[in-house]
């Protein structure tokens, strides 16, 4: 449970730290990403995510590309962004279901309300690694879809 | 008592026989083998069917339901548990009426039971079973086996685990509601398998996280009263607690938490050295709370406690001289061996005015432990418990009430072919004599290849069983159970 208690605060971390550098791309060949999110079971609240294009960003130790916050009002929310650089990114995302603005945790720590990560990356005791996360965006449109709940 | 003398005691009372262990390991796989047949899968649901008489007449006033719980499924194609306490939450009830008795099981429907379906493997990991590939980990109820007691509360069946929420279910077809969260912000903090019920009134349990204790307290209809959070003097393997009318009982036994792993049963070392301290927090004031020291010990079960007029605390317990059976016969059996191993006794622990406190073993071998639930938390005589284990397999033969004020056994033995599973006291309708009522108890009858379940007047078990039935199959044993009266 200890290690459920740092996934938390890892999750919660990295979107406190989250500094807001949306489209900041060096788009040579620009190409959109259009992340969706689906499986909601609660349709109140919002969906706040981080993207992020290196190892060092994914666990917090440097700028994120994007972040954004998704009204959720029914099963999917989408978002969709212009103008990013090809390139590895990932996603981490937890659904704000009362709208606090914070990530729900009980009092040992572990997570309360909905999180996920991209390639529906398995959590296992702890937030899965930058490699089983990362997802290549190549020139065009590219999608990303997560289920969250 | 200290250390050196205790263990002394409990090697006393349990060599029955002198065997080496080559012996007995030769007798466990040949005579004993077919205990198997009692930890063996049920593949699916097991619809409600008549049990038949095969012995007496079920005693008149006997009416109401008997569930139980306890691992039902250990096995699949891609892998497999590695110890008992990791099998699916199968939920078994017995129903009594006008004399006869039916059998039903449903396992619980799990998000560990529905991944470890659909990957066709047992990819959860649990008490001492590693994840496996694909495994799942958000949160505590994702590996919930919902496995090892049932508390009925609310019009509702609770299936319990240890480091989960509770699940609710519907008595009346076992089909399974949800995971059960008592208030937003404590989903997923763990609930006991063992809560303390006040007679007619509240109801409390622990959720425990390495040094950390969240006490919870429910009103009798099983609504939240309060949670609130306790320091533990040591990170400690906790199954079970007591109570007193006023105090909780926390026992810190030297099995500690001291990393986190999978199996949960790796993260903790015995480290007998540190002995074993007892918590003791008044009930209208968890602040309050005072630590008494005893030596060494392991139990997984206690019996109520009650305070005395000198303000001395007592409770009892089965205790064993390590954790040997979580870390090694737990796994093995599951594998159809059994290293021979001394059951746990019985003993009486103090805890005095001044500060003392003391094991006292009673030199008789016993587990799952049981009361009249009408004295609990007050002084009490008789204490109910599992007998007759044999060194060279797993369970027990028989069923005993201890007498306190005499020191005198009621005991009845089966025959090494019955494996007896915990009983559970059912008061006579009318009576309120401690002890007035009946004992149900099942058994796995490893001849007949069948589960019994047998009726004893409780207060008099060595005549044997007033009645048994016997299904049409054998259910694998079960661990803990509760009577629910028509």
């Amino acid at each position: 449970m200890k290690t459920l208690s740092i996934l938390a605060a890892a999750v919660v971390l990295g979107f406190a730290s989250a500094a807001a550098q949306a489209g900041a791309a060096q788009a040579a060949e620009p190409s959109s990403l259009t992340v969706t999110f689906k499986g909601l079971q609660q349709k109140t609240g919002a969906i706040l995510f981080t993207v992020v294009n290196s190892e060092a960003a994914y666990d917090g130790k440097a700028p994120v590309v994007a972040q954004d916050i998704l009204k959720v009002s029914g099963d999917t929310a989408t978002k969709t962004f212009d103008g990013l650089a090809p390139g590895r990114y990932a996603i981490k995302a937890f659904h704000d279901v009362d709208g606090d603005g914070k990530m729900g945790t009980n009092p040992f720590g572990v997570p309360t309300e909905p999180f996920a990560f991209s390639n529906n990356a398995v959590i296992a005791m702890g937030p899965p690694k930058w490699e089983a996360a990362a997802f290549e965006v190549k020139a065009g449109a590219n999608t990303q879809t997560i289920d969250i709940d | 008592m200290d250390r050196r003398n205790f263990l002394r005691a409990l090697g006393g009372a349990t060599a029955t026989a002198i065997l080496t262990p080559e012996i007995a390991q030769a007798a466990a796989q040949m005579g004993s083998a077919d205990w198997r047949v009692a930890f063996a899968d049920l593949e699916a649901d097991l619809p409600r069917g008549p049990m038949r008489l095969v012995d007496g007449r079920a005693p008149r006033g006997l009416a109401g339901s008997l569930y139980r719980n306890g691992p039902g499924k250990f096995h699949r194609p891609g892998g497999s548990v590695n110890h008992w306490f990791d099998g699916d939450g199968l939920m078994r009830a017995f129903r009594i009426s006008d004399g006869a008795a039916t059998l039903e099981a449903r396992f619980i429907d799990t998000p560990k039971r529905r991944a470890d379906t659909a990957a066709n493997a047992v990819i959860t990991p649990g008490f001492g079973t590693p994840a496996g590939p694909g495994a799942r980990i958000r949160n505590a109820d994702d590996v919930n086996a919902a496995n090892i007691a049932v508390m009925p509360v609310g019009g509702e069946l609770w299936a319990l685990w240890e480091s989960g929420s509770p699940i609710a279910m519907d008595p009346s077809d076992l089909s399974t509601k949800g995971i059960k969260t008592l208030r937003p912000d404590l989903q997923h903090v763990p609930f006991l398998a063992h809560p303390r019920r006040e007679p007619g009134g509240d109801t409390w349990s622990l959720g425990v996280n390495g040094k950390q204790a969240l006490v919870w307290r429910l009103g009798p209809d099983g609504a939240l009263k309060s949670a609130d959070m306790v320091e533990l003097p040591m990170a400690s393997y906790i199954h079970d607690f007591t109570a007193t009318q006023r105090h909780l009982i926390l026992i810190l036994q030297p099995w500690i938490q001291d990393r986190m792993v999978m199996p949960y049963n790796d993260s903790f070392t015995w480290r007998p050295e540190q002995g074993t301290k007892v918590l003791v927090l008044d009930k209208a004031d968890l602040t309050r709370r005072r630590v008494y020291e005893l030596p060494a010990v392991f139990a997984f079960h206690y019996g109520s406690a009650w305070e005395e007029s000198d303000g001395t605390l007592r409770f009892d317990g089965c205790f064993s001289a390590d954790a040997r059976f979580a870390t090694e016969n737990g796994k093995t059996l599951m594998t159809g061996a059994w290293k021979p191993q001394p059951a746990a006794i019985l003993g009486m622990v103090a805890l005095r005015p001044d500060g003392r406190a003391s094991l006292e073993p009673m030199g008789v071998a016993a587990e799952f432990p049981r009361i009249d639930g009408r004295v609990a938390g007050s002084a009490r005589r008789y204490t109910i418990h599992a007998s007759g284990a044999a060194r060279s397999a797993p369970m027990f033969h028989g069923l005993a009430t201890h007498d306190w004020k005499t020191g005198k056994s009621d005991a009845f033995d089966f025959g090494a072919h019955q494996l007896v599973e915990e009983a559970v006291f059912v008061a006579r309708p009318g009576g309120s004599d401690e002890l007035d009522g009946w004992l149900l108890a099942p058994s796995v009858n490893t001849k007949a290849k069948a589960t019994e379940l047998h009726v004893f007047d409780a207060r008099r078990i060595a005549a044997g069983p007033l009645c048994t039935w016997r299904a049409d199959r054998a259910l694998p044993v079960s661990l803990h159970g509760a009577f629910v009266k028509a």
